[in-house]
């Protein structure tokens, strides 16, 4: 029987394009859901995939990928690791595991948006593979934590977060239905693979599974491993939609995509892995800052994709440059003094060695930040623990969802008004973190106005009564799963 | 007397605050209020009076709040006037 070598076949049994005679082209792609019609219908005929696969294969990656993982799982549950990692760790997977898998099993939504409305059949082609995968990464990222619940109940809120009004469930949620599950093809192609994944999960990912392994999680550091690879595969759909817009005079438009979502993604970045990467992460296993990564890692990457399609810098880059050395200081901070509202339990991080360390990878940290934590760390030293819990809500960017420390900017020099940024649209006042937030929201206000941040809702009344014990009712955390400190106040103590 | 959410910041703290004040508050009493959610939490303290300001001005501490006038969400700022 003769065997063919793929590529004697694949562009054939890839390419299934019809051509419609009893339906318009704009009935079968309309232009909400495929958002290509700035490009004509044979100019995305061009589409063409970096990294082929065939069914066949994908198929006998993914089995053995499982088999792996899923092998490695089994073997650990049996063993006292989890109970043995760093307590700020279990906060890193925590976080992650309640923040990210739910989003995966969306992304599967938009992934199959591309499969259906993309304009070439090789970019559908490659976007189911894509869809399967993020069913995949929905399903084995809800089953580990599910494997945790007689060790870390929480490990619940891998299903339960998306399912709440917690803050951080909000700022996620309008994040991931802006970028891909209310998004069209060609937006979510420029905003989730290429923006996104190329440029910030993919490169994450691989840090996540070095720092597992280098802590002991070897569980984890699995399953992001074998996550991390499906992702470099479907991320690469970003790079031939740009080509094909700006072969056919739309940089524009890509331009204006790109900008909108790296910033939101810097801003998911922050919070997510700024946070656990500078504070959460062991001392001992810390390879880089998050300062570092972004710019040792994504930040070479985007400026090699900017090069390599002719595209800019956003226009607020220096913004987000400066941004590396306060923001998300800031953000920790906040989200150390509410811990109650998350459901993991924040590592402040902030012990005499670990404070040696923030100030020599960011110099002026003690100056700017420490002193706060100085106030802290005497209110815990004198038993003062009721001082370290705050009494009312920060007030929340209309468009990142997260608390507005523009107040920490000045502190760094990189601002000098502490008051967010305010727009009125349609009679309604909306605050912003920054100019870039405030951009994105006056861009495309129709896509954003109906929308209520947390404190927008607070002061609405749907979070009732008004008190601390509503908001945390309304944000779905009992007693037992409000975040607390992740060390018992260890680090005060000079432990 | 009506309350009126507003927006605060303490000089040298770092998140904005959404803060509950009532429109017949003074600046005194708003200044404190704003301090109760920052100083000797965040903010060391300080043997210094609190003083309110809006929009770069500083604000006669007996002034009534809704006078300034004030609307809801409007960004206040508390500091100690050393």
């Amino acid at each position: 029987m003769p065997r063919l070598s793929r590529s004697d076949w694949y562009d054939l049994s890839r390419d299934t394009n019809w051509t419609f005679r009893y339906v318009t082209e704009d009935a079968v792609f309309p232009e909400e859901l495929s958002g290509s019609h700035r490009v004509g219908k044979q100019q995305w005929l061009a589409w063409d995939e970096p990294y082929k696969v065939s069914y066949r294969e994908y198929v006998h990656n993914q089995v053995t990928k499982d088999t792996t993982t899923y092998s490695l799982k089994n073997a650990i549950s049996r063993s006292k690791v989890f109970d043995e990692l760093d307590p700020g760790w279990k906060s890193v997977i925590l976080a992650h595991y309640g923040a990210i898998t739910m989003p995966e099993y969306l992304a599967s939504i938009g992934e199959a948006r591309m499969a259906r409305f993309g304009r070439a059949a090789a970019w559908r082609n490659t976007a189911t593979f894509g869809a399967l995968d993020e069913v995949r990464h929905g399903q084995i990222q809800a089953f580990f934590p599910y494997g945790l619940l007689e060790k870390e109940p929480r490990g619940d809120w891998a299903l339960k977060a998306f399912h709440t009004n917690n803050w951080i469930a909000i700022a996620v949620r309008q994040l991931f239905d802006d970028m891909f599950v209310a998004n069209d093809a060609v937006s979510i192609a420029l905003q989730l693979t290429f923006t996104l994944e190329t440029g910030f999960t993919n490169l994450q990912f691989l840090g996540m599974a070095a720092d597992a392994i280098d802590v002991g999680d070897l569980e984890f550091g699995a399953l992001i491993s074998s996550i991390q690879t499906d992702e470099a595969r479907h991320a690469q759909q970003g790079e031939p939609t740009i080509k094909v817009l700006i072969d056919n005079g739309h940089k524009a438009w890509g331009q204006f995509l790109i900008d909108h979502m790296f910033w939101r993604s810097w801003r998911a970045f922050a919070l997510l892995t700024g946070l656990s990467m500078d504070y959460y992460t062991p001392l001992e296993s810390r390879k880089m800052s998050f300062r570092e990564f972004i710019e040792d890692w994504v930040i070479k990457q985007f400026a090699e994709q900017f090069r390599d399609y002719g595209l800019d810098f956003p226009w607020y880059w220096d913004e987000f440059v400066r941004e590396l050395t306060w923001y998300h200081h800031a953000i920790h901070t906040v989200v150390w003094n509410w811990r109650p509202t998350v459901w993991w339990n924040p590592d402040a991080g902030v012990s005499p060695a670990e404070r040696e360390w923030l100030e020599e990878k960011y110099p002026g940290w003690n100056r700017t930040f420490g002193r706060h934590w100085d106030v802290i760390t005497e209110n815990v030293r004198t038993g003062n623990i009721a001082a370290t819990f705050p009494e009312t809500l920060p007030l929340a960017c209309n468009i990142c969802q997260l608390p507005i420390v523009r107040a920490a900017g000045v502190l760094a020099g990189a601002h000098t008004d502490p008051a967010p940024l305010r727009h009125v649209h349609e009679g309604r006042l909306y605050l912003f973190c920054s100019e870039p937030c405030k951009w994105i929201f006056t861009q495309r206000p129709d896509r954003f106005k109906g929308h209520k941040s947390i404190v927008d809702r607070f002061l609405t009344g749907e979070i009732s009564p008004p008190d601390v014990g509503g908001i945390l009712a309304y944000m779905g955390l009992s007693e037992p799963e409000q975040g607390q400190d992740a060390t018992g106040y260890a680090w005060a103590n000079g432990g | 007397m009506a309350l009126l959410p507003i927006s605060a910041t303490f000089d040298g703290d770092l998140v904005s605050l959404l803060v509950a004040v009532d429109d017949e508050d003074t600046a005194d009493v708003v200044a404190q209020k704003i301090a109760h959610h920052v100083v000797g939490r965040r903010v060391a303290p300080r043997n210094a009076p609190v003083r309110l300001r809006v929009g770069g001005q500083v604000i006669d501490k007996d002034q009534v709040f809704r006078t300034i006038p004030a609307a809801p969400l409007d960004h206040v700022e508390a500091f100690f006037d050393e």
